[in-house]
């Protein structure tokens, strides 16, 4: 094939994985707007139909992302674009692994689809679905590895932070009931359970996250640790969650105290991931960093 | 835990307690986020040009160098003790395995069986399920299944101590800098380095061998550039189908790899050679270097005054009544996406500075050939291309991974594996025997009910 030929074939490609995750995207919003609308409702089919419609969706995400790596060739997650698009996919996976308990509760399924269509939108308005070729930094044996492990922690954050949100909700509606949200009063402390065993899940993983993230620095710059915003902000998420463990065992904060510490914790992810910035431009500071994103 | 209530009693239960570490951890963070908002390592005079504001509050708490203050270390040296203490007071009682929380099952059986009996079915239970004993006197057995989760708790903490010497180590023994090598100009260590070296080691003096470039080589991969709306309206109508992605005419040449062929001299003679690239350094008696980037200079001529320029910077020609940026100056190999390879002909790509500050392409310049500008004549005479390496000597660094990824083993197996205790009660009471059975778990993967069902199925035949 000619030069123009392939890329062509890219071209038409590209096109079709992007209108393709358009409709994921869409989907998920769906997925999000329905399971909420059954909580409303309170039918049965209000929790069965988002939780098979997140299912479908996923078939077909699990489609984009694979012709994602036919079209580069290599893991599909070096730009802000592909990352999203995994983000979304590993929190969704993630979350209907762990809903095959919980699957009578709507709510996490709401707050797991908007996160993941949020996540689609931004990648598609917002950034450029352009293959680039592997930048050399980027060309290391722990590239994907750092990223698919650091990765699935945040998928693991993400459900986690639903739960604590959903058990925090459910908890208030039921001072003068006995159930809400599809829990029962019984159910509400293992439901919640599961909010910290996804941490204790998700911790050792973010750990081997930032660990790698320095060895890899360390092979490709020659230095372990620069202290610059990304680097920082993940260690900010590591330290919360370290706290959120810990919190756990001291008695008087193992309540309210540690589901704060869950839910600041998912905010620090989002901020490590996307907008390591948004407070010095907030506060009219110069950002003179190297690798400010 | 003591008990004592004087100072030093009071203090020892402080550096003990989790509380201590949560607030620790969050006064970090504190630290952490000043530390993104304010950016790190710039001198203040030029945060005053850039716009910056709060110059009171940055100059007298070190805003522009938060992880370097008094203040930073004095929280991790607090928090290190604390880490240290608390380590060293739980592995006083980690042995005894004080135990004190509540199971997650407890169940009582009856049976028509005597104790003896009752203790054989136990252990025949405990063979098929690969339990083993732990302690037993008359009338509780206990058993367990896994690695005791307060070991790994207690190790991977251990670990964590560890990798703060590793820190420390670099922080004091580390030696680095940066060296510009041009091809065939061997440098010694100590001559070409940058001044930002610390740690008192390095007065010691330079290494006794120095590094030559032999080749720089660089490769590309040919691309085009996007045809792809910019606002978020046309990316959405391209979606519904309004128009398809395509590529433009407009070249992209994305780094493939970059590569400096180097050799080590040492003793007058060659120790070592290697080609390194980013991600393949090159490692010599405890020193490392770095692939971290290159320049490039090339050489001009017009009305025959010649004169050298640097990529990607801008240059105002005396010759000219315009400033010209040479961006992109591309040599080496070229890999095109229909799988050919070619071996460029040096060029640089020329644009030219307007009067509203934006870029006007002017055309590419090809390495022996002319191109006009401004009416002139602008010739491409030669260039000169030197390799940048950093390099390092860090003494901490092993230490840090062996232990890094130790605590990271060990945490994993502590919260993703599985551990059973299981302690039985045996008991005569009106003529029955009775058996309580608390079943205590930790992990991921532990299910104390699956136990639970298990000692039931077992014990099914006689009980009722
Ligand atoms: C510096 C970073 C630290 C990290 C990453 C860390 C991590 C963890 C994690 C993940 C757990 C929960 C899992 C488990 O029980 O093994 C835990 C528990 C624990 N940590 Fe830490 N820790 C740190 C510092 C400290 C410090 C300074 C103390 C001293 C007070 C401490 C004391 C404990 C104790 C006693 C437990 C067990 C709680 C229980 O029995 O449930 N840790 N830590």
């Amino acid at each position: 094939m000619s030069v123009e030929e392939v890329l062509s074939r890219g071209a038409h490609l590209l096109t079709v994985e992007v209108r393709l995750l358009w409709l994921v995207g869409t989907l998920y919003m769906v997925a999000s707007v329905v399971s909420l609308s059954g909580l409303l409702t309170g039918e049965k089919a209000g929790y069965r139909a988002p939780h098979a419609l997140v299912g479908l969706t996923l078939v077909l995400h699990t489609g984009v992302i694979l012709l994602r790596i036919f079209e580069t060739g290599r893991a599909p997650f070096q730009t802000l674009y592909e990352s999203l698009s995994w983000f979304s996919f590993t929190s969704t996976i993630t979350y209907l692994f762990v809903a095959r308990r919980w699957h009578r509760v709507a709510l996490p399924c709401f707050f797991v689809t908007l996160i993941a269509s949020c996540a689609i939108f931004y990648a598609l308005l917002g950034r450029s679905p352009e293959a680039k070729p592997l930048s050399p930094p980027l060309q290391s044996w722990w590239f994907e590895w750092h990223v698919v492990v650091a990765f699935s922690s945040y998928a693991v954050f993400v459900v986690s932070s639903a739960f604590e949100a959903t058990y925090l909700i459910a908890r208030r509606l039921m001072r003068n009931r006995d159930h809400a949200l599809g829990l029962t009063v019984e159910e509400l402390r293992p439901f919640r359970g599961m909010a910290t065993k996804l941490v204790i899940f998700g911790f050792p993983m973010l750990t081997f996250g930032i660990f790698s993230g320095a060895a890899w620095a360390n092979e490709a710059w020659g230095r372990y640790w620069g202290w610059d915003p990304k680097e920082t902000w993940s260690l900010i998420t590591w330290t919360v969650f370290a706290m959120y463990l810990h919190a756990q065992s001291v008695p008087r904060w193992r309540d309210n105290v540690a589901s704060t510490l869950n839910l600041l914790g998912f905010l620090c992810m989002i901020m490590t991931f996307l907008g390591v910035n948004w407070l010095s431009k907030l506060l009219g500071i110069p950002s003179l960093h190297v690798y400010a994103v | 835990m003591r008990k004592t209530d004087n100072i030093r009693g009071r203090l020892y239960r402080w550096f003990t307690s989790l509380r201590t570490s949560v607030y620790l951890f969050a006064l970090l963070t504190v630290f952490y986020i000043v530390g993104t908002i304010f950016p790190q390592g710039v001198d203040t005079e030029s945060y005053r040009q850039a716009g910056g504001r709060f110059i009171g509050a940055v100059e007298l708490l070190g805003l522009l160098d938060i992880f370097h203050t008094p203040l930073f270390y004095l929280v991790a040296i607090l928090l290190l003790v604390n880490l240290t203490v608390c380590t060293w007071e739980r592995f006083q009682g980690v042995r005894r395995r004080a135990w004190r929380e509540s199971p997650d099952v407890e169940r009582t059986y009856s049976f028509a069986l005597s104790c003896q009996e009752t203790e054989e079915v136990l252990e025949e239970f405990m063979k098929k399920n690969r339990f083993r004993p732990v302690s037993r006197d008359e009338a509780t057995i206990t058993v367990e299944k896994g690695i005791y989760y307060r070991y790994l708790t207690l190790l991977y903490h251990a670990g964590i101590v560890v990798c703060f010497v590793g820190f420390f180590l670099t922080g004091f023994f580390v030696k680095e800098g940066l060296l510009v090598l041009k091809p065939g100009e061997p440098v010694a260590i100590e001559s070409r380095m940058m001044p930002e070296i610390r740690g008192w080691l390095a007065k010691e003096g330079p290494p006794p061998f120095s590094i030559q470039l032999d080749e720089f080589r660089t490769e590309y991969i040919l691309s085009r550039k996007l045809n792809y709306p910019e606002d978020g309206l046309s990316r959405l109508a391209m979606a519904l189908g309004w128009q398809d992605i395509t590529y433009t005419d407009e070249e992209r040449y994305y780094p493939k790899d970059w590569f400096s062929s180097l050799r080590i001299l040492d003793g007058g003679t060659t120790a070592v050679e290697k080609t390194i690239q980013v991600n393949d350094p090159l490692r010599y008696r405890g020193y490392t270097f770095y692939q971290v980037g290159f320049e490039e200079r090339l050489k001009l001529k017009m009305d025959d005054k010649v004169f050298t320029v640097t990529t990607n910077k801008k240059k105002k020609i005396d010759e000219l009544d315009r400033t010209i940026i040479f961006t992109g100056f591309r040599r080496g190999t070229l890999f095109r996406p229909d799988g050919t390879v070619e071996e460029l002909h040096p060029f640089v790509t020329i644009k030219e500075l307007t009067e509203d500050g934006k870029k006007r392409p002017v055309g590419r310049l090809h390495l022996g050939e002319s191109i006009e500008i401004g009416g002139k004549s602008l010739y491409f005479e030669g260039f000169e291309e030197t390799s940048i390496l950093s390099y390092r000597y860090d003494p901490g660094v092993w230490l840090l991974w062996y232990a890094g990824f130790s605590v990271f083993g060990l945490m994993a197996l502590r919260c993703l594996g599985r551990w059973y205790m299981l302690r039985f009660r045996i008991e005569k009471k009106e003529g029955r025997t009775l058996l309580t059975v608390r079943i205590h778990s930790r992990g991921l993967m532990a299910d104390a009910q699956r136990v639970s069902g298990l000692l039931s199925a077992h014990l099914e035949r006689f009980t009722g």
